[in-house]
């Protein structure tokens, strides 16, 4: 069971793009080298992001890309599923079924961990991973000075 | 992110066990198949797994078969999910060495990821056999 790269590439790179850029656009070059990630494939999925509301493009010199709305009010279930569509644990798994045993599986697990884990990423804000990230990056430069 | 259908059959195949099998009386893979719909080669390979993780029993001759090795109020849904799957992680990197080229503490996300697998595991640790088997109306006991 594995997220595909889009949705794994991409939540990284927006957190980085959203801790660097206070109210400016952040070149898309910089956020591929700091995360090392290829420059192509993350125009790609800023794409994807652009399209669904999340960030904008600026265009010229000192372009690139911006978050559209405050990164608290962007919550990581839209930005997955802009990358990688609604999440669901077994998506197909008896839906139109008429067997017992594949209802009781899809109400007593299938359906719960969806349940739960889409609450998760409700409530989880680009916003709060930017201040994580934050708070990681300074504790790695205390120790390193320490 | 999907659950293959190795860790779908397997879930059914012990629910199955539980209800038409106990270890006096094994089941033939020749009959979960036939009720499952479910190919017998492929089932072959599952209850293998199954067997390697101790969840279920295998025994050969005349009243061979399988059965499961415990109660069925005491296999959590996971354990079958892990034997079967491998593992529940949403990312390679909670559970092998990551190959992203940036160090683990000033990864973004991954915390994040790690805060999902443990909802989901949770999830699934909280469902047993025989909570499956009730919500089927079978009755086991």
């Amino acid at each position: 069971m594995k997220l595909s790269t889009k949705g794994r590439y991409g939540l990284r790179a927006l957190v980085d793009l959203a801790a660097n850029e206070e109210g400016e656009a952040v070149s898309l070059a910089r956020t591929a080298q700091r995360q090392k990630l290829s420059l192509n494939y993350l125009e790609q999925v800023f794409g994807m992001l652009r399209r669904a509301g999340i960030v904008v493009s600026v265009k010229g010199s000192g372009g690139g890309f911006r978050l559209k709305r405050d990164m608290d009010d962007i919550t990581v279930k839209e930005i997955l599923e802009a990358l990688e569509g609604k999440f669901s644990i077994a998506e197909d798994a008896g839906e139109d079924t008429q067997d017992p045993v594949q209802n009781a599986l899809r109400d007593l697990l299938w359906d719960e961990i969806d349940r739960r884990v889409n609450q998760f990423l409700q409530e989880k804000t680009l916003g709060s991973l930017v201040r994580e990230y934050r708070e990681n990056l300074e504790t790695g430069t205390i120790m390193y000075y320490i | 992110m999907k659950i293959s259908t190795k860790g779908r059959y397997a879930l059914e195949i012990a629910v199955d066990l539980a209800m038409h099998a106990d270890c006096d009386h094994r089941e033939s893979l020749k009959n979960i198949a036939r009720r499952r719909g479910l190919s017998e080669k492929y089932l072959e390979r599952i209850v293998k797994m199954l067997y390697s993780a101790g969840i279920v029993s295998s025994a050969r001759g005349v009243r061979g078969g399988y059965c499961l090795a415990k109660d069925a109020r005491e296999i959590t849904l996971l354990e079958i999910l892990e034997a079967s799957e491998g593992e529940l992680a949403p990312v390679p990197c909670l559970t092998h060495r990551p190959d992203c080229g940036i160090e683990c503490d000033r990864c973004p996300t991954r915390e994040m990821w790690g805060d999902m697998w443990q909802i989901i595991k949770k999830a699934a640790g909280e469902v047993t056999v025989a909570d499956v088997c009730t919500k089927s109306r079978f009755n086991l006991y």
